[in-house]
């Protein structure tokens, strides 16, 4: 396992910044993000004079913009702006930073997610739900039939899948079920209820074949993290998380004979990282749906085309599996950050700093970000060790 | 298609082309004068070529179910009462992509690979909306 790859290990995440997540009320998005900004530099033990980039992700409340760095006090930016790749927006912010930090343009950048789409009283479902609504023309058709918000795309994407490959109900269930196994261990996460199999059929439909726990949380909150040039990242505070690889791809209308944006972007970024998928330890994958899980799985080669469910189901994901996966609990039971959710959890367990869910070698990490209905992928190959 | 005394919706003009041609009962997609392929409405330069001549074009109305689902809960007032509703997301013969639902007459299930055929159905405010039954 090896790597010339010239961007591979160029930069590291020294800093982790988690704020209070879930149903958190009465802080502007802005407070968040700037209090995850605070507490990623503390983590990292920067000044804040030292933080000379600012990657802002506003998620769906765009509740955070530029003003933020005037909020936490930064002066003097060589590089800041706002971006958005929805749920790629995370590894895009990282993969930016790095580029960064190797072209010498800046030599800290913070990466932050904030969002408050959840109000007091209001339901999960509506927040994402209206985001789509109110179109007047063909594009109205859709929304008007059923097709409100992102669920329904993605539970036929999951069906599709079903009658192709025989992929089941009770497999679909073992993902969300593997993720409460391990959000029992993460002390912030927002649903740590014991499940089982018989709770997650009992839960009420959405659009079949997903069950409400076959869809993720929606929460308030912010994760900041920050993207150091590796010269820097040794002398800090915290051990290193280096980035041993990073990809992306795009696509907006999909071809079923091509490889998926997540084969491309994974396939990319394990390249620059020198590994294959069989040399992950363990992997904090996208889950805004239990099938997501099931497709990025197959897609980075961590099972077979088809076999997805199956490998799920086998209890691989969950704790003591062969591949523990989304360790924190992921955005099916801990909190809904995009993909600051994976991110900060593959960098909990590769400065081992798990705890009771700490898994045994995490010492290759990979992170999938998936956005809009299977159109925007970033991919991370996280490790504590330089290539 | 039932009749309606609705008023018609406001709609955006782009898209009026395809209600004119939902009201005849037929289907309507744009296809790109320079090569040919057929677009998912409404765009005003082709996704294939970048070109723009771009006009409206009668579809054949069949195709196949990429796959389908159940609408069991929805934040919509009309379909209060009328859950659940099965969804079908049909690749045209032409490989435009649509999201939409079964007829309200089909009853029995379908499955991806299924071929189908349009039909059209009246929204509450007498849009007129292509819908799917299964083709003989």
């Amino acid at each position: 396992m090896s790597t010339d790859h010239p961007l591979s290990s160029r930069a590291a995440i020294t800093g982790l910044g988690m704020t209070e997540l879930g149903r958190v009320y009465g802080r502007s998005a802005t407070d968040l993000a700037a209090d995850a900004v605070l507490r990623a530099l503390a983590d990292a033990g920067l000044a804040r004079s030292e933080l000379d980039g600012l990657l802002i992700n506003a998620g769906i409340s765009q509740g955070v913009d530029l003003s933020l760095a005037q909020a936490v006090g930064l002066r003097d930016l060589a590089l800041q702006t706002q971006m958005n790749g929805y749920g790629s927006s995370a590894g895009q912010m990282i993969g930016y930073a790095t580029l960064a930090v190797a072209a010498g343009l800046a030599r800290h950048v913070a990466c932050v997610f904030a969002d408050t789409p959840l109000a007091p009283g209001s339901r999960a479902g509506q927040a994402y739900g209206r985001a789509r609504a109110g179109r007047r023309g063909v594009a109205s058709i859709g929304p008007a039939l059923g097709f409100a918000g992102p669920i329904p795309y993605y539970a036929l994407h999951a069906q599709r899948h079903m009658d192709l490959y025989g992929t089941t109900q009770d497999q679909l269930g073992a993902v969300a079920v593997s993720s409460r196994a391990w959000a029992r261990k993460n002390p912030l996460a927002t649903m740590r209820e014991p499940l089982d199999l018989a709770g997650y059929h009992a839960s009420p439909w959405i659009v079949e074949p997903f069950h409400i726990l076959d869809c993720c949380l929606v929460s308030n909150g912010a994760i900041c993290v920050i993207v150091s040039a590796a010269e820097q990242a040794r002398d800090l505070a915290r051990p290193p998380v280096y980035v041993r690889g990073f990809a992306q791809a795009h696509q907006l209308e999909w071809d079923d004979t091509a490889p998926s944006l997540a084969q491309r972007s994974s396939a990319a970024a394990f390249s620059m990282a020198g590994c294959k998928a069989g040399d992950i330890r363990t992997a904090q994958i996208y889950d805004c749906y239990t099938f997501t899980v099931i497709a990025t799985l197959e897609d980075y080669g961590f099972c077979k085309r088809g076999e997805g469910g199956a490998f799920a189901a086998s209890g691989a994901l969950g704790p003591g599996g062969a591949l523990p996966t989304n360790t924190g609990g992921g955005m099916l039971s801990a909190y809904y950050m995009w993909g600051m959710t994976p991110v900060s959890e593959a960098v909990i367990q590769a400065r081992g700093d798990g705890g009771e869910r700490q898994v045994d070698r995490a010492d290759l990490v990979a992170v999938s970000g998936n956005g809009g209905i299977f159109n925007y992928h970033a991919t991370l190959v996280l490790s504590p060790a330089a290539s | 298609m039932a009749e309606s005394s609705s008023a018609a919706p406001e709609i955006e003009e782009r898209s009026l082309p395809f209600f004119e041609a939902a009201e005849r009962g037929v289907l309507a997609l744009q296809r790109c004068q320079t090569c040919g392929t057929f677009l998912a409405p409404v765009r005003s330069r082709c996704s294939s070529c970048g070109g723009t001549r771009i006009a409206w074009a009668e579809a054949s109305g069949s195709g196949r179910v990429w796959s389908h689902g159940r609408l069991q809960r929805s934040f919509l007032p009309e379909h209060e009462g009328k859950l659940p509703l099965t969804l079908v997301w049909v690749e045209l013969d032409e490989r435009v992509r649509f999201a939409s639902r079964l007829a309200a007459s089909e009853r029995a299930p379908v499955r991806t690979g299924d071929r189908v055929s349009v039909v059209f159905e009246r929204l509450a405010d007498g849009t007129p909306v292509p819908v799917f039954r299964r083709a003989d």
